[in-house]
């Protein structure tokens, strides 16, 4: 086994406790983009139009005279673009003179002298007429009119790559979007007292966009549902895990039960590489407990008898952080955090003047000391911020890299990833990387794939 | 313009278009995956999805222990429904339904298929086992009622009781019905309702996670070439093909 592997292994954890001392939403949500909040009072049209103070109101004060004095107001943001849908709302509070009044998406550089829809790469909704207009300045047969005292949205689909409308509510209609680019929410005001008003999100919308999400997320669930599988590809994949991560009585179970129902032909399949499946199975196993039950000097003491190559580091190899010195980094930590949680601080702090002294040299590891130390600062550990520390989920990654480490001293085994990932975590990260590359590739639009929001979404299927 | 011109065009803007899609290496594609961090606890959680819903209780209770991973449904309940499914593939329907209905009369009192099924199985069981005469007396007073108030019913259990007019039942055209697969579909259809009654997905995650996999794949092919995973049994990042 070349040192190289256990380094990877080494900073896979350090990245799986950083990662874990974060609440979860914010690591697996990305930034979130910066959406519409207020219209746009810069730019907005040479004064045919006013926008309120509260920059959400627009009204048109004077009379209207020809096609070129349309009060236009784009938002001050362009749509955001990673998300499955997105939606704005306007409300008519006077409908004027006439009722022009128009909602939409526009381009960038739109004229903003003329109604959405009247120009290239700009779409409206006419209140006068029910019409769409869609990059010229004749309208196509759409849905109702709408007047004072209606509510009117518009949303992109950027799953069906469309927009559409609704009135009160309820959907008017959708049209195919067949432009690129960011794409501003636009309101239209062209006849004298005309007032609206546009809620970008900040009250509760008319239209139930989360029922209209889950319904669109549900027509692509059903696509995808007809794929078909392997047979039986499911319970080899979970079999794997148990497996790798050395759940060996979870295992024994699982196989005992799925005896008779699942063919053995699949045990043959996988006969090949089943040796090194259940390499030091059981010995996994027992780290495991030990470390999940708090019992890190037997650990330790275990490692140093079956593994010394794991944990047997000369001092003056501490200075370079490879995986050998994290594995002993973390046993170490976490003898920390259980004299700690023990309420033994007088021997945790003995503890850690003795072993971390050497680990402070290291950048690497520096945050991640600081956060143990912490601990000692506080009354009630457990509810403070470095609480996540103890958690089961903290001896979970101990567990995990000594596991990790293990594997690595099979000699049959080539890379790192095998030491490191299960299939189930490959095939993980190759569907969100999918996603991921798949959105880049389609102009940034639409939803990203998230373990963690599957996992929590509604439990009823 | 002549047709060879014209083949000449084509195989030119096919050629264009094969070119023009982005080719993503394996050392790129790598790095995205080493972006990506899956947690642990949720990949935890999936296989305990995974062990819940398909039943291994026991399996499921220890990894409990061995994970620290909470299932998302009383353990207990996972006994009792398996025992119902046993049952349906045993053949012991009445067994079951009694079972069913100590777990929540409800699940068949809102489910009228659920237990047309659960009745077909029972007179397929009693044709199975040779009872002409209770067979009859069964269709008769407890199935046929419930095929007047549907149509697909009233076909389904003249499909039944079809049986009874073949000698050799293995070789005729309704004989699937007495075949095990068809208890394993009315087994799955009670294990799937009592999970729904228990407000949990009938199906497990991994499956369906498995799917949008090779989905989220076959999308990305029409605009890159990349390393695919291909055998999701070993989950084997395959060279991108160029």
């Amino acid at each position: 086994m070349v040192n190289n592997h256990k380094d990877l292994i080494g900073s896979y954890f350090l990245d799986a406790w950083r990662l874990s001392s974060k609440a979860s939403a914010d690591v697996e949500m990305e930034e979130e983009e910066e959406a519409p909040m207020e219209l746009d009072t810069l730019n907005s049209s040479g004064g045919f139009s006013v926008v309120l103070s509260d920059k959400l109101t627009v009204q048109y004060p004077s009379v209207n005279l020809h096609g070129h004095d349309v009060g236009v107001v784009q938002a001050n943001r362009p749509a955001p673009l990673k998300r499955l849908v997105y939606y704005f709302e306007i409300f008519v509070k006077n409908a004027g003179a006439k009722g022009q009044i128009a909602i939409g998406f526009t381009c960038e550089g739109f004229n903003k002298r003329r109604q959405p829809g009247w120009e290239a790469n700009t779409y409206g909704y006419h209140g006068d007429d029910g019409l769409l207009y869609r990059g010229q300045g004749k309208g196509e047969a759409f849905g109702p009119t709408f007047t004072a005292g209606d509510t009117v949205g518009g949303g992109i689909n950027y799953a069906s790559q469309e927009f559409f409308f609704t009135k009160n509510g309820a959907v008017v209609g959708t049209v195919c979007k067949d432009v690129k680019g960011p794409l501003f929410p636009t309101i239209a005001v062209h006849s004298q007292n005309e007032e609206v008003s546009v809620n970008f999100g900040k009250e509760p919308f008319v239209f139930d966009l989360k029922a209209f999400e889950a319904q669109e997320r549900a027509k692509q669930q059903i696509m995808i549902e007809k794929l078909s599988l392997p047979q039986n590809v499911s319970y080899g994949i979970v079999r794997s895990y148990l497996l790798h991560y050395g759940y060996e009585d979870t295992l024994k179970l699982f196989d005992m039960a799925s005896r008779g129902t699942v063919p053995s032909m699949l045990a043959q399949e996988n006969g090949f590489n089943e040796q090194d499946d259940t390499y030091a199975l059981n010995q996994r196993k027992t780290f495991r407990q030990l470390i999940r039950s708090g019992k890190i000097d037997d650990a330790f003491g275990k490692l140093c008898d079956w593994y010394p190559q794991i944990v047997q580091v000369d001092s003056l190899k501490y200075y370079i952080m490879d995986g050998t010195s994290v594995t002993c980094f973390l046993l170490h930590c976490q003898k920390f955090i259980e004299l700690v949680r023990d309420g033994k601080l007088e021997e945790a702090v003995a503890h850690g003047r003795n072993e971390f002294e050497i680990f402070f040299k290291l950048a690497e590891y520096d945050d991640l000391i600081k956060d143990c130390a912490a601990l000692l600062a506080y009354e009630q550990p457990q509810k403070s911020s470095v609480g996540y520390l103890l958690e089961d989920t903290q001896r979970e990654i101990v567990a995990d890299n000594v596991n990790a480490m293990i594997l690595s001293t099979n000699p049959n085994i080539k890379d790192s990833q095998d030491c490191l990932h299960s299939y189930l975590e490959r095939l993980l990260k190759q569907l969100t990387v999918c996603y991921l590359q798949r959105r880049s590739l389609n102009g940034d639009q639409g939803e990203a794939f998230h373990l963690h929001a599957v996992l929590n979404s509604s439990k009823k299927g | 313009m002549s047709l060879f011109w014209f083949v000449i065009r084509q195989l030119e803007e096919i050629e264009a278009m094969a070119t023009s899609k982005k080719v993503i290496t394996r050392e790129e594609w790598e790095k995205k995956l080493n972006d990506v961090k899956i947690r642990k606890e949720d990949m935890n959680k999936l296989v305990m999805n995974f062990l819940v819903t398909e039943g291994y209780v026991d399996a499921a209770e220890k990894f409990r222990m061995e994970s620290g991973t909470e299932p998302d449904i009383d353990l207990a309940t996972i006994t009792d429904r398996m025992a119902v499914k046993k049952a349906v593939q045993c053949g012991n329907v009445e067994d079951a339904i009694e079972k069913v209905n100590d777990l929540n009369p409800e699940i068949l009192d809102t489910n009228p298929q659920l237990f047309f099924h659960l009745q077909q199985q029972r007179l397929i069981e009693l044709i199975r086992n040779g009872k002409v005469e209770e067979a009859l007396e069964f269709a008769q007073e407890e199935l046929a009622p419930r095929g007047e108030e549907n149509q697909s019913f009233l076909e389904e259990l003249e499909r039944t009781v079809a049986l009874l007019a073949f000698e050799d039942v293995t070789n005729c055209p309704v004989g699937e019905l007495l075949d095990i697969s068809q208890r394993l579909k009315t087994a799955s259809e009670v294990n799937a309702a009592i999970l729904t009654s228990q407000s949990h997905e009938k199906d497990p995650k991994l499956p369906s996670l498995l799917k949008m996999l090779i989905w989220a794949q076959n999308q990305l092919d029409e605009k890159a070439a990349y390393p695919r995973i291909n055998d999701l049994a070993t989950a084997t990042l395959e060279d991108p093909s160029v």
